[in-house]
């Protein structure tokens, strides 16, 4: 699709909103189509687009109008979890449904839709689109303002603590014929708050090539703390971008942990900003990629003001022809004194085929820190493989003990057992172990 | 940093040492750009018809392509027209000994503690001094002679080796390589140029001192090594440069050759003039430097001593074509005032087996700025390749800043690479611990930092390793506190 055909598509989008209900964010709408515009279509003299491209996207047609799910949503396979939750939100396609959902918001707590918020002109919620992404300073990002359709609305009042995890689950279903799907998720904790939240992306769409464009923004408020398992199990021909943008308040926490496994192409950009000292950001993450698989990974680690500390972990395997683009960077701004910033990329390849590029940049203004950043690539020791064939176990299975060794650092992780279990198991089925 | 001020403003103020200027009558072409100051340079070094040739091929390349803005510095605009391409010392002395040679010239070498007379009964160290664009004096020649080792200025050898030079030259750095590699090719004035033929081990260590003298002359020294089958040769290279307002721009090219077996250490202490406490002023320092290894356990190494310049950006390279070849770089690079370096190194391994190893240290003091950017590449074809890279920055007062920018592309599943960074200031337990022991403040933040260079230092050859310590010394007191 050419850049003229993303605007097109963003105006059919912003033409047939209901005008006569709610506030359907056009002015922002259109402000982004301008912005989609004046940045063009990323490519790889921009930096960070160097080892991604965006080619494969682009000569897909996606539909980003809302379509009716191919068949009844009641049949679904929503891979449910064994673990209570407090809520669950599920999207099909795109579209939040009602009928698949389970929870309710409570006092203080509110969950709904974005897609009803803007019917209903909710602007205690649509005050916060955009407050943290701005406009989107790539295409995709623009896009998603542009043509946003729906998302989750989670706000947490000051004290509030949630004990139990809430879900948002994203499922695919579209057999055929290529959906674009923006959505933009908005997290408001105020101070004290606290919540668990695990974001899932599913296909039971077979190999259809859908795209999933993705933003979240979380804003977290002093003391608020909140835990994020994200896992990303897309169609192997779907489009999958992720951006999430994290505000810290004073002494905040953030606490993520992703697994980015699907998808033919597939990026996540995490991006945080400290408004307030003593907060912690912490990131883990694991991916993978086998034959026709991109997965990328950006972190924008900003310590715009002292006394913060980050931490991120990102470990990649990659097998067949799989392709991993890691590009980690950590800002610390002039006077953010006793920042304390460590980032680390592990890359495991078991295949010739396979290509990692990875990029960890640490950019420092202040004299008084303590940062550290660390990456390799490497393969399967052959000590340990022969030491474990000296004891009996075969080839075949020793790898895998070793696979499940390096990757089992980030899938620790993830608190809920049985999530786990589920990314464990599609990791080593797409390692064919 | 609970440092006192005291004693400190005063080396600060002390200034540059090597800023002076020897008054000395040149031939200097007016400043200005375009295909026929290139033919008077050409002209002037009475160059064949190829050479011409080569330099008008590369400025039409040049004049198509844009000044690259990816790097982590920020300066004026360079007008290439204010720059005048070409000075040479006036009446240029054909020489048999340097009794010929300008006393005033020879004074300038005083100045800056290399006397050549002296450097002659020096054991072991040939010089080849570039005064400005052209070389004026060259000893030793006659002993390298008799090992076989060529090693005279660039000029020489086009007139002499012809076919040496235009085989080699522009080949492990193409004029298309980037902007300044292709201003370089258009209009470089001299440089050096070493042959060691096959199984030649140099008797003595190269050596070639650089200065800028001549007000607003671009300084664009080519230099060519090679190194034939199982030959080994060590380089050391040096400048100063004197005081200036007016930014100076200096691009030179280096091009090592190594063939198989054969190994070269490239050895730089770069002191030039850094610019005033406001940053007016300086040289501005773009330089190219790879080298090729070509052969079989082909070996490369490269250590450099970055104290000086406005502006640095340069990445010593290493091409590892060959199976078990090894590449090294080794570099310590201090920014103080204003100053801007974004320097490291790319590794691209090719060759089976082949190994790289980089240890960079930045250390940022006052408001400098250090980058470290640096590329390791394994080619799908590069079994068994091995790199470890470890970047270590030290930041020493709130103003400074220091980057990492590290590449690294993975082709081959049998590569192992690792990446290591720290950013740190001088730690206050490392201090007090010194202080507790009686030394002061000065000396033991000395003694830290050259304690964080030492792995460094090591790679150094044993005399620049005193002068590298000694510079890095009047670096850096004054920049603590």
């Amino acid at each position: 699709m050419s850049l003229e055909g993303y605007r097109q598509a963003a105006l059919t989008t912003i033409d047939s909103l209901p005008r006569e209900s709610g506030d359907w964010l056009i002015q922002q709408r259109q402000a982004a189509v301008r912005q989609m515009l004046d940045l063009g279509i990323p490519h790889a003299r921009q930096e960070a687009w160097r080892y991604t491209s965006v080619d494969g996207l682009l000569r897909k047609e996606f539909e980003t109008n809302q379509r009716v799910p191919d068949r009844p949503v009641g049949d679904l396979d929503t891979a449910p979890l064994e673990e209570p939750v407090a809520a669950r939100l599920v999207f099909v396609d795109g579209i939040y449904n009602p009928g698949l959902s389970t929870g309710d918001g409570q006092p203080g707590y509110k969950l709904t839709s974005l897609r009803s918020a803007m019917a209903a002109g909710d602007r205690s919620v649509l005050r916060s689109v955009a407050s943290l992404s701005g406009l989107g300073d790539h295409l995709f990002a623009a896009m998603n303002l542009a043509s946003l359709q729906d998302g989750a609305v989670i706000q947490l009042s000051p004290g509030v603590v949630i004990e139990q995890p809430v879900e948002l689950l994203h499922i695919a279903t579209h057999r055929n014929g290529s959906h674009g799907q923006q959505l933009r998720h908005l997290i408001e904790l105020d101070t004290d708050a606290s919540v668990k939240l695990i974001e899932r992306y599913l296909s039971v769409a077979g190999d259809s090539d859908y795209f999933n464009n993705i933003v979240c923004e979380i804003s977290l408020a002093e003391g608020a703390e909140f835990r994020h398992q994200r896992v990303q199990q897309e169609s192997d021909a779907a489009y999958h971008l992720s951006r999430i943008h994290i505000e810290l308040g004073r002494s905040a926490s953030y606490r993520g942990v992703n697994a980015a496994l699907g998808g033919a192409w597939s990026r996540t950009e995490l991006h945080n900003r400290f408004s307030g000292e003593g907060a912690v950001f912490e990131v883990d993450g694991l991916y993978t990629a086998g034959d026709g698989q991109l997965t990328d990974v950006h972190l924008d680690v900003d310590h715009a003001l002292p006394n913060c500390t980050s931490r991120e972990a990102f470990k990649g395997v990659l097998h067949g022809a799989g392709r991993a683009v890691f590009d980690g960077l950590i800002q610390v701004r002039a006077d953010s004194q006793k920042s304390e910033a460590h980032l680390h990329n592990a890359n495991l390849m078991l295949s010739s085929r396979a290509e990692v590029d990875t990029k960890p940049q640490l950019v420092i203004l202040a004299d008084d820190v303590q940062c550290s950043h660390g990456t390799s690539v490497g393969q399967l020791d052959e000590q340990a493989l022969f030491y474990l064939r000296s004891r009996g176990i075969d080839g075949q299975q020793a790898r895998r003990i070793l696979c499940l060794g390096f990757a089992g650092e980030i899938l620790d992780r993830f608190e809920t057992a049985s999530l786990r279990e589920q990314i464990e198991n599609d990791l080593l089925q797409r390692m064919r172990f | 940093m609970a440092l006192s001020d005291s004693g400190v403003d005063g080396i600060i103020a002390e200034g540059y040492a090597e800023g002076f200027v020897t008054r000395i009558e040149s031939d200097t072409l007016p400043p200005g750009l375009d295909e026929s100051v290139i033919r008077t340079i050409s002209a002037i070094k009475a160059e064949p018809e190829w050479m011409l040739e080569r330099r008008l091929q590369a400025y039409r390349h040049w004049l198509g392509i844009e000044q690259p803005d990816w790097a982590a510095i920020r300066h004026p605009a360079i007008d290439f027209q204010s720059i005048s391409y070409y000075s040479s010392p006036k009446k240029k002395p054909q020489l048999a000994s340097l009794d010929e040679v300008d006393p005033e010239l020879l004074a300038t070498y005083e100045k800056l503690g290399i006397p050549l007379d002296e450097q002659k009964a020096l054991a072991g160290v040939a010089v080849d001094a570039v005064f400005d664009s052209v070389s004026v004096a060259t000893t030793f020649r006659e002993t390298l002679a008799e090992a076989g080792v060529i090693f005279c200025s660039m000029s020489e050898a086009i007139r002499d080796y012809p076919e040496l030079v235009q085989s080699y030259m522009g080949s492990v750095v193409p004029y298309k390589d980037n902007y300044f590699a292709a201003l370089n090719s258009a209009v470089f004035s001299d440089g050096t140029f070493v042959y060691i033929p096959k199984g030649v081990k140099c008797p003595m260590e190269l050596s070639t001192y650089f200065r800028i003298n001549e007000a607003n002359t671009g300084q664009f020294e080519r230099t060519l090594i090679i190194a034939e089958e199982g030959s080994q040769v060590s380089y050391l290279e040096g400048c100063t440069a004197p005081m200036r307002d007016d930014n100076q721009l200096h691009a030179a090219v280096v091009e090592l050759v190594a063939m198989a077996d054969a190994k070269i250490k490239y050895s730089t202490v770069q002191n030039w003039y850094p610019g005033d406490s406001e940053g007016r002023g300086g040289i501005y320092n773009f330089v190219t430097k790879r080298g090729d290894c070509r052969g079989e356990r082909s070996h490369i190494s490269w250590t450099q001593v970055e104290t000086g310049s406005a502006v640095t950006w340069k990445y010593p390279s290493c091409i590892l074509r060959g199976d078990d070849s090894v590449g090294e770089f080794y570099s310590v690079a201090v920014t103080k005032g204003r100053q801007q370096a974004d320097t490291g190194t790319k590794m691209i391994h090719i060759g089976s087996n082949s190994r790289s190893t980089i240890l960079s240290k930045g250390i940022s003091a006052m408001q400098g700025s250090n980058a470290y950017r640096g590329l390791v590449r394994i080619a799908a074809k590069a079994e068994n390749a091995r790199n470890h890279t470890q970047c270590d920055s030290l930041l020493i007062g709130d103003r400074c800043a220091a980057h990492t920018f590290p590449y690294i592309e993975v082709k081959n599943p049998t590569a192992q690479v690792e990446h290591e960074a720290t950013t740190s200031k001088v730690s206050e337990d490392q201090l007090f611990y010194c202080r507790q022991r009686g030394l002061s403040e000065e000396d033991a933040v000395s003694m830290i930092i050259n304690g964080f260079c030492k792995e460094v230092f090591n790679e150094l050859p044993m005399e620049f390793a005193v002068e590298a310590q000694k510079l890095l010394a009047v670096s850096l007191e004054g920049a603590v506190g």
